[in-house]
């Protein structure tokens, strides 16, 4: 008979009360579309910040993370580094222009921009390839940290967890997506807070820490400059940037990320929001990087450890005891389980409950919005579509949270890392059109389509083939062709696509026939005014 | 041709200027071996402070240049 102790159990039903309670509550706050859709554009600064954080950042932040850290060394240190700084870069990149433009979905800039409304149909593909990956991902953590801390089994936990996204979603939309995750990311980056203070308490404060991780694991603080390096995927300076721009452009580009700018009062409100979320992820990353760190040294001599013991090997029984997920997805438990404080476990089981769920829940607003107004309503022109468009969104969001539900069930590892893919390819396929049709007069029609319809399947193949022939995803997909090492360049992701996508685009501009001028100036030059 | 503003390239050049030099500090002098030191710079600064203030110049000096324009 496992047991669970009082604190786990109480923190965990509290806050399944709380996100309950904030839908319903929100429900009646309900009385068209764009409530709806954009929650009427009424957000304040503080909570579409918060909302932006726990959005933004996926429920890897609270599984696997301190893995990687402990891995590949202090050197992670700067793509997380990284991540938080990509969000003020968007304040003046997207963020203000979009909502100026003050669209619904995540697809009216481009069709507006190019001129072109099929361009609902290419975005809303490739957005949609990504929602599934991503939702099945939030699935699979909420489940995972039920079935981890609280012991609830496997598919009791992603039954339950996807029925009350899926009742926030249907009941609020996005008033109750956005209040419900400005919660979350209080409490998850609460959740991240109260374990680092616990983990320096325990080593002895900045110095005490920085000397104890030296003492279990003398490659950590190494950077490739060191004669040994912390590990073959942070071992040259080449793989070190290619780590540090990985997600850096994601926030200003991301679907789940860009229509929550279209939420806020005014373009006052999305710059503040930005200036929210940065100061909630910085402390939250701080946070995770000292998790990271001293996990391995938490996780060794923890009750789980003792003389000799590795902490890989331990994860690998976590992972073996509970059978889901990948050894690293339990590294943050295994690290919190480590300080032998129910009060910090339970905190972190609502903490990275809340984090898979309003990840989720963004995701579903960003597909039932495209879907319904996009495809339903705009372009198959269902009158059905027209007069009905919340009922609608609202089934497609429990088609959607089901479909994830389905593959989470019993989740094959390469949809959850495949999640990692969509994020680049997002960047890669959708990100030029977006960014420089704001910014570059000349930005066509031609070059939108070719972009995303050349940069989508040859990022999928690259990646897949760095993965399933070369051994990771992080090692450069013509390794074996141009140097005959499969190791010898690093890029994690296939990050080289971004750049490659923003370099074809600008080709294709350059030899294709512009937009006509009316689109130009008003989704370009107007929108990018002042901002 | 639309431009970001001014303020938007001080930003980029203060975090991106801060990473490169902490990067060369590394490679030539070694001061991710002096004990507490990453803390400060990669996730204090790197990580929270800087992005933080960058946040900060983004939001305020548009707002200034608006009040300046007689806008909200």
């Amino acid at each position: 008979m496992v047991t669970v102790e009082a604190p786990v159990v109480g923190i965990t039903v509290l806050y399944f009360l709380a996100i309950v309670a904030i839908g319903y509550y929100s429900r009646q706050r309900l009385k068209s579309a764009t409530d709806y859709y954009v929650a009427g554009r009424q957000v304040g600064a503080v909570v579409n910040g918060l909302a932006l954080e726990s959005t933004y950042l996926s429920p890897a932040s609270m599984l696997g993370l301190p893995a990687y850290i402990f891995i590949l060394g202090y050197p992670f240190w700067w793509a997380m580094s990284a991540i938080i700084a990509g969000m003020p870069i968007a304040t003046l990149l997207t963020a203000s222009a979009l909502r100026k433009y003050a669209p619904t979905s995540f697809a009216d800039y481009y069709a507006d921009r190019y001129n072109d409304q099929r361009l609902r149909w290419l975005v809303g593909i490739v957005t949609v390839i990504g929602a599934v990956l991503y939702i099945t991902l939030s699935i699979v953590g909420m489940a995972l940290f039920l079935l981890a801390i609280a012991k609830v089994p496997y598919i009791v936990g992603v039954i339950v967890g996807t029925i009350i996204v899926m009742l926030y979603v249907v009941w609020g939309g996005m008033i109750a997506t956005s209040w419900n995750a400005a919660f979350q990311a209080f409490l998850m980056t609460l959740a991240a807070v109260i374990a680092a203070v616990a983990i320096l308490i325990k080593l002895g404060g900045i110095s005490g820490f920085y000397e104890a991780v030296a003492a279990n694991n003398p490659k950590f603080w190494n950077t490739p400059s060191d004669p040994e390096v912390p590990h073959l995927l942070s071992g040259t300076w080449i793989a070190v940037i290619g780590w540090f721009f990985v997600w850096h452009y994601g926030f200003a580009t991301m679907p789940y990320t860009v229509v929550r700018f279209f939420t806020t009062m005014d373009i006052k409100t999305a710059r503040r929001s930005i200036f929210w979320c940065t100061l909630a992820a910085g402390i939250f990353y701080m946070a995770l990087q000292i998790i990271g760190a001293g996990s391995k040294l938490l996780i060794e001599t923890g009750p789980m450890g003792g003389e000799g013991a590795n902490a890989v090997s331990i994860l690998k029984n976590y992972m073996a005891q509970y059978g889901v997920g990948g050894w690293p997805d339990y590294s943050m438990v295994a690290a919190v389980e480590a300080l032998q404080n129910p009060w910090i476990l339970g905190i972190l089981c609502a903490g990275g409950l809340a984090i898979a769920m309003s990840t989720a829940a963004g995701w579903v607003m960003v597909v039932n919005t495209l879907v319904t107004r996009d495809w339903g309503d705009m372009m198959l022109k269902s009158r059905y579509a027209k007069e009905n468009p919340i009922t609608l969104a609202r089934i497609i969001s429990v088609i959607f949270l089901l479909v994830g539900l389905a593959i989470a069930v019993n989740p094959p590892g390469l949809v959850l890392d495949l999640s990692g893919w969509a994020f680049v390819v997002i960047i890669s396929a959708l990100g030029p059109g977006l960014i420089l049709g704001l910014w570059w007069k000349r930005a066509t029609r031609a070059a939108m389509w070719t972009t995303a319809i050349i940069m989508t399947p040859l990022h999928l193949y690259a990646w897949l083939k760095a993965k399933l022939v070369l051994g990771h995803h992080a090692f450069f997909f013509l390794n074996d062709v141009l140097f005959g090492d499969k190791t010898a360049l690093i890029t994690p992701h296939q990050v080289w696509a971004i750049p490659v996508g923003f370099i074809l685009f600008i080709i294709v501009s350059l030899i294709t026939k512009p937009v006509e001028k009316e689109a130009v100036e008003k989704y370009c030059i107007e929108l990018t005014k002042e901002v | 041709m639309p431009w970001p503003p001014k303020v938007f390239w001080v930003g980029l050049v203060v975090y991106y200027g801060f990473v490169a030099i902490c990067w060369i500090a590394e490679a030539t002098s070694g001061i991710n071996h002096v004990v507490g030191l990453p803390f400060w710079y990669a996730s204090f600064l790197g990580t929270f402070l800087i992005p933080l203030l960058m946040s900060v110049i983004y939001f305020y000096f548009p707002e200034k240049a608006e009040e300046a324009r007689g806008g909200a």
